[in-house]
């Protein structure tokens, strides 16, 4: 671990003065990890626990989280249980009780990859270390990604909140230097590309504050199915958000997203569209999760995931459609 | 069984306890006072010009970094009920702080990396992983380790149910479970068995006490909300 | 104790269960010491080749930093002792002593500073600059380099035993009426006890205190003392509780003499905590094997021909062999031809070594396969192919065993489990999306013992402490030997005080192979004995005595209490009457002539449902039966807490364990516990434990076999034989994953 200065703050401008080689620490859960391999060398910490970025609330249009609330009073909110079981799921199925209860929600959106080469220096990477290459690619690459994955990089995207919440299609609040701006977060998380190292729209200094998730009744009806090697403790091998809206048998609405398989959290709109106006069945919706792996691009080792995805969709689909 | 190398109750070991760092000076000079006895054949990392060009020599001829220089920061802590005064360096983790600095070895290092719940202690009640807690951040809340769990020979109802349920074997974990289980039948997930084992995932028993841990941990909870009804 | 009557056990807390929910059980890396400064490790990040330099400039410029060991600065070390020195060394070489690597994440430094994170920090400032030589390690591609070891478990490595007029076992296998073949894999795995290896070494005036993670406080002691150079009485090598080792802390690995080393140069006591990480190269691992077996049957299922080939992986500077064949195949069924053999793979990779059921947890998932796949072609239920398969005399060395009751193992798991009520016919059962099946597999483990001594002292508070330098790793030492000390003094077991973990104690060997209780437990009787008759001779001579001037053969000592006639006096009270402060009684005991004439075995039988989802492939172990056959059973409660943790262990290697190395360079990708992955609290169904309470008293007097490694033989087995028949897909690779069952035919029914 590197050296950095401890740094309190009381407001959010105060926060917001951080510079490049400053990191925002709310539970640490994620950035201590990493600053004990020296994947992550902040000089500076800003310790933000203090920002009045709390609460959730619950209005006609939609439910907004503060960004330093943590994971696991967020998952057992009423409101949340009842109005939106997948992102309540999606909570409960990540980490563990202890690290559920330090880690904030801002920090698990920007949680980092997983990829074992990604969290050794001594290895290459280009997210880390941008042109020093990728060893993943002929690599150990049973964790990776199939979709979102560029000549430059293939790791998986880890969270699983960040599924559900780009399935229902939440925005995200950043307060910056130069003020407050709105993002969807699906356009926050950025494709590899050849610029693996840059991950997130995001500017030095701009501090996530909150998650706005847009209400719709029928988000009673979703699911968050996670596939991992072990039952609990294990980030995704596959995972499924998905919502539907019900008109007797028939599918009015639907939205679908993926996790495990994508270099980001991968939302699935035309899995959703094929939905629309089918009748509720088991090989209805196999046949739409079938249009989850379009454009994979597998690995060696994790070529099974293309397979995985579609089953994973379609028994996320059962379950939400109650047909189990 | 009684060892007389184990140490007694652990906070009455405590009083404010001070860094290993802190000490620095002297140990240093130790050191520096050995070299010339130090045979020949091993050479050690050139320390003279070190200390010469990093550590300042105060009136009494002991040589120091300064504060700035090592970086350390005041650091208070309040653990099972007991006030720790440290001088630490910022990176040390709650787990390393209660460890080597507050002679509080009960919390377990088991990964270091928040993935196994060996150095599961309480903040405020609250059930955290204590290896990716900095001491730092510690500061102003309650903090519960295994040794503040009994009173006095008393065991916890959650460690006396351990015991009965043997829910342990090599031990090494076992700090770790029970504060977690503590923090498990505080948050009321202990409603099945099912319920039990998702909650206690984050501890990892490579033993694999796993059923006696349920066992003892809705033994305890049983008892906890029989106190609660009371 | 009388000795001719049969030991019986108890069922007791955990005598140290207090200090371990208390945080007072103190580990390697806890004990307080002054003045204390921190070591850390630097490991190589390449497989092979030589370091051309090492820049230590800006770490030992960087705050606290006393000294870093290099090759190209290093302490003097020798090398460690061999096989049959009374010692086991994990390392081939003393590391540091030349430029060399061998392995990826070898040692090549130790960087010391007066606080860990200064030590940790500073270590990540060293630049290796490496000439890299080329790698194998892939087994595939090291294939062609393999070899027969010299010995594989003390035989050769191939052998065979013929029926009269056979030529050949493939002339054997020709003449089976019916025959299976597979092969079957199990990949890297790590022992990953939860405690890291820790060492804290303390010199004062030449001699070394050392409190070091270890299964075996003497051998380590020995090997400190060669590889440090000092006489072996001034090592004291101290570890009274154990983290779990599972095999890994059974050999001395060059952490210890290195801290140690280090802290004699220095002149402070050092201390060395490994890394999770840094655990995956420097303390061993579970090696790659890959077994073939063929076994050819008449219809009825009488074996006639048992081929069991076997191929382990193996660290090209440092021999292990993951014996499986050898310890399975030669012990388990009666068949008239038998042929095992082995092979490794020398790969540059780090060393192996012994973990939880060396050979057996391998070699029964492949044996225990293929009976079921013989089951399966043979339309014979799998217990009924197993009881026809009986043997009564070891097959290999044609000796009788000294006590087997898996006959009984097998009717009282398949009754306990509800096996008759299986579906035979694969895939057919279901619940909801889940494909339900059920499997079970046979469980043996050699049972061994060693010299060993202990000593008991009664005492004048009417407490007696036994003492013997074995370990308690979470096995239930403590407890066993209270209870073996408290059944033959005939007090409570609160009244007995053990001592564990100290090479000062007497001898004991190392507690691995599931031998400790067997090995010390009869220690414990005869040092039990021993204490008596000095008490009761010192009650005969001493003036003051309640029963002085009588003779030996009107004293007894019953139930804690001397007596003579009418009279009946607590040992204390005798104590107190002799002003003495105590009495002590040394015992030993090894095995005798019986060595030669029995074969030693402990057995099982394991009984699993399994649930596969037809979806995504996920197995989940859903219910698990065990019978164990382990002679006495001394300290029920501890036993039982064996058997659950050996079948957690199996749960692990059938479902979840692998280290997944990068083929080029043997880079590591899960060396973490994150990703490494071992069950968890939610993969561990209910499991029901049966121990037969048989005692063995031709092996040992307490008649207690071990208990440590066989909970995990068979497991791995019995699951993928309950996979098989949830989805009639039979998979030999372990661990058994989604991506082996996606496929099929857990297709679902399209509705």
């Amino acid at each position: 671990m590197k050296a950095f200065v401890y740094r309190p703050v009381q407001s959010t401008q105060e926060a917001t003065t951080a510079g490049s080689q400053s990191a925002f620490i709310a539970g640490g859960t994620n950035l201590v990890d990493l600053m004990k391999i020296d994947v992550m060398t902040p000089s500076e910490l800003v310790d933000i626990n203090q920002l009045p970025l709390k609460g959730v609330t619950l209005n006609t249009e939609e439910l907004r989280i503060g960004a330093l609330e943590r994971m696991a009073q967020v998952a057992e909110r009423p409101e949340v249980v009842q109005e939106f079981p997948v992102i309540s799921q999606a909570l409960l199925k990540s980490a563990s009780a202890q690290l559920r209860n330090m880690a904030s929600i801002g920090g698990n959106l920007m949680q980092r990859t997983r990829c074992g080469y990604f969290r050794d220096v001594e290895t290459p990477c280009n997210k880390r270390n941008p042109g020093s290459g990728c060893p993943a690619f002929e690599g150990e690459n049973r964790m990776h990604a199939i979709l979102g994955v560029s000549d430059a990089c293939c790791a998986t995207h880890p969270s699983d909140l960040a599924v559900a919440l780009v399935a229902l299609d939440a925005t995200i609040t950043l307060q910056g230097p130069n003020g407050t701006r709105s993002a969807k977060l699906d356009d926050f998380y950025l494709l590899p590309g050849n610029t693996p190292d840059r991950e997130h729209d995001i500017q030095p200094g701009e501090l996530i504050t909150e998650v706005k998730v847009p209400r719709q009744p029928w988000y009673r009806r979703s699911v968050y199915l996670k596939i991992r090697d072990r039952e609990s403790y294990e980030f995704a091998l596959c995972s499924a958000a998905v919502a539907l809206q019900l008109d007797g048998q028939i599918v009015r609405d639907a939205r679908v997203a993926a996790g495990g398989v994508g270099t980001k959290p991968w939302r699935l709109p035309d899995v959703a569209e094929a939905l629309i106006g089918k009748q509720v069945s088991k090989s209805a919706f196999e046949t739409a999760a079938e249009q989850a792996a379009a454009g994979a691009k597998p690995l060696k080792q994790n070529a099974f995931k293309v397979t995985l995805l579609k089953r994973t969709i379609a028994r996320a689909l059962i379950q939400a459609g109650g047909i189990a | 069984m009684e060892r007389k190398s184990d140490h007694t109750a652990s906070d009455q070991l405590a009083p404010p306890c001070t860094s290993g760092t802190e000490d620095l000076g002297s140990s240093r000079r130790q050191f520096l006072g050995r070299l010339a006895a130090l045979s020949a054949g091993f050479s050690l990392v050139n320390p003279t010009a070190r200390a010469a060009t990093e550590s300042t020599t105060d009136p009494s001829g002991k040589m120091q970094d300064t504060p700035e220089q090592a970086g350390l920061v005041d650091v208070r802590l309040q653990v099972n009920g007991h006030p720790h005064r440290l001088r630490i360096d910022p990176r040390v983790t709650l787990l390393d702080a209660l460890r080597e600095r507050c002679n509080l070895p009960g919390t377990k290092k088991g990964c270091d990396q928040g993935a196994c719940g060996a150095c599961t202690v309480l903040l405020d009640g609250t059930r955290v992983v204590s290896c990716l807690t900095l001491a730092i951040m510690a500061q102003g809340k309650k903090i519960t380790t295994i040794e503040g769990l009994a009173q006095g020979e008393q065991l916890h109802p959650v460690q006396a149910a351990f015991v009965a349920c043997d829910g342990f074997q090599c031990g090494y974990c076992t700090p770790g479970q029970i504060m977690s289980a503590v923090g498990c039948i505080s948050e009321g997930h202990t409603k099945s068995e099912a319920e039990i084992r998702e909650f206690m995932s984050g501890n990892i028993c490579r033993c694999g006490a796993y059923p006696n841990i349920v066992d003892a941990i809705k033994v305890a909870a049983a008892q906890a909300k029989e106190v609660a009804a009371q | 104790m009388n000795p001719t009557t049969p030991f019986s056990g108890q069922t007791v807390d955990r005598v140290d269960g207090k200090l371990k929910v208390t945080g007072r059980a103190l580990y390697a890396a806890d004990h307080p010491v002054e003045n204390l400064c921190h070591g850390y490790l630097i490991q190589s990040s390449i497989p092979r080749g030589t370091i051309a330099a090492m820049d230590v400039t800006e770490a030992q410029a960087s705050p606290g930093v006393l000294a870093i060991f290099t090759p190209f600065n290093p302490l003097k070390l020798y090398t460690p002792l061999g096989q049959g020195e009374g010692a086991i060394s994990g390392d081939f070489i003393p590391l540091l002593q030349n430029p060399e690597v061998h392995y990826f994440g070898q040692t090549i430094g130790l960087v010391v500073a007066e606080s860990f994170e200064q030590a940790r920090d500073a270590a990540a400032l060293v630049k290796v600059n490496y000439q890299a030589q080329p790698a194998v390690i892939d087994v595939d591609a090291g294939l062609g380099q393999a070899y027969p070891p010299k010995s594989v478990n003390d035989l050769s490595a191939t052998v065979s035993v013929f029926a009269d007029g056979v030529s050949s076992i493939d002339a054997a296998l020709g003449e089976a009426e019916v025959s299976v073949s597979g092969t079957y894999s199990n990949p890297i795995e790590h022992h990953n006890p939860m405690e890291p290896h820790a060492t804290t070494a303390v010199w004062s005036e030449n001699r070394l205190t050392i409190y070091d993670a270890t299964q075996w406080v003497q051998g380590q002691q020995r090997n400190l003392a060669a590889v440090l150079d000092v006489d072996e009485a001034d090592v004291r090598v101290i570890c009274p509780f154990v983290g779990g080792a599972f095999g890994c802390k059974g050999s001395m690995w060059m952490h210890s003499p290195l801290t140690a080393a280090a802290a004699r140069v220095l002149n402070r006591p050092v201390k060395t905590v490994l890394t999770r990480g840094q655990m995956f190269t420097a303390v061993g691992h579970r090696p790659i094997v890959r077994q073939t077996v063929t076994l050819g049957a008449n219809r009825d299922g009488t074996l006639t021909a048992v081929k069991h080939e076997a191929v382990s992986s193996t660290s090209r500077v440092k021999l292990f062999v993951e014996s499986a064949a050898h310890r399975t195949s030669l012990a388990l069924y009666k068949a008239p031809n038998i042929l095992v053999s082995h092979r490794v793979v020398p790969l540059d990779i780090a060393p192996g070594t012994f973990m939880r059921a060396p050979g057996v947890a391998p070699g029964m998932f492949a044996l225990e396969s293929a009976m079921d796949e013989l089951a399966v072609k043979l339309g014979i239920d799998p217990v009924e192919l197993r009881l026809r398969n009986y043997a009564t005399v070891d097959p290999n060395k044609k000796l009788p065993w000294s006590s087997k009751h898996l006959d009984e193992c097998y009717r009282v798991g398949a009754e306990r489990f509800g096996w008759s009520d299986r579906h035979a016919e694969p895939a057919t059962a279901r619940d909801g999306d889940w494909l339900v099946g059920t499997g079970m597999a046979t469980a043996l483990y050699p049972a061994h013992r060693s010299k060993a001594e202990a000593k008991i002292r009664l005492q004048a508070d009417g407490t007696a402490s036994i003492s013997s330098a074995t370990h308690d790793l979470g096995t239930g030492m403590y407890t066993v030997l209270a209870i073996v000390a408290s059944q033959s003094l005939g007090i409570p077991v609160d009244r007995i005080r053990p001592v564990l973990g100290d090479s000062a104690l007497p001898l004991s060997p190392v507690a691995g192979g599931s031998q400790s209780t067997a090995s010390v437990g009869p220690a414990v009787l005869s040092a039990a004995e021993s204490a008596k008759k000095k008490l009761i001779a010192a009650a005969i001579a001493g003036q003051r005595s309640p029963l002085s001037g009588m003779k030996g053969d009107q004293v007894s000592f019953e139930n804690g209490e001397l007596r003579a006639g009418s009279k009946s006096i607590p040992f204390e009270q005798v104590l107190a009457a002799l002003g003495r402060a105590s009495i002590d009684g040394s015992g030993t005991a090894s095995a005798g002539e019986e060595e030669h004439q029995y074969a030693f075995l402990s057995f099982g039988a394991q009984f699993c449902e399994v649930r596969v989802n037809e979806w995504t492939g996920e197995a989940r172990v859903s219910r698990f039966t065990s019978v164990m056959d382990i002679g006495t059973v001394v300290s029920s409660k501890t036993a039982r807490s064996q058997v659950i943790g050996g079948i957690v262990f199996g749960i692990g290697m059938g479902l979840l364990e692998a280290t997944q190395m990068d083929p080029r360079s043997g880079w590591i990708a899960n060396r973490n516990i994150a990703e490494y992955l071992v069950p968890t609290n939610a993969d561990v169904p209910k499991i029901e434990v049966e121990l037969l309470n048989f005692p063995d008293t031709v092996f040992n007097p307490l008649g207690a076999r071990g208990i440590g490694e066989i909970g995990i033989a068979g497991v791995p087995s019995a699951i993928a034989n309950a996979i098989f028949n949830a989805t009639g897909k039979r998979v030999r690779d372990l661990p058994i994953r989604p991506e082996s069952l996606l496929t099929e035919p857990g297709h679902p029914n399209l509705a």
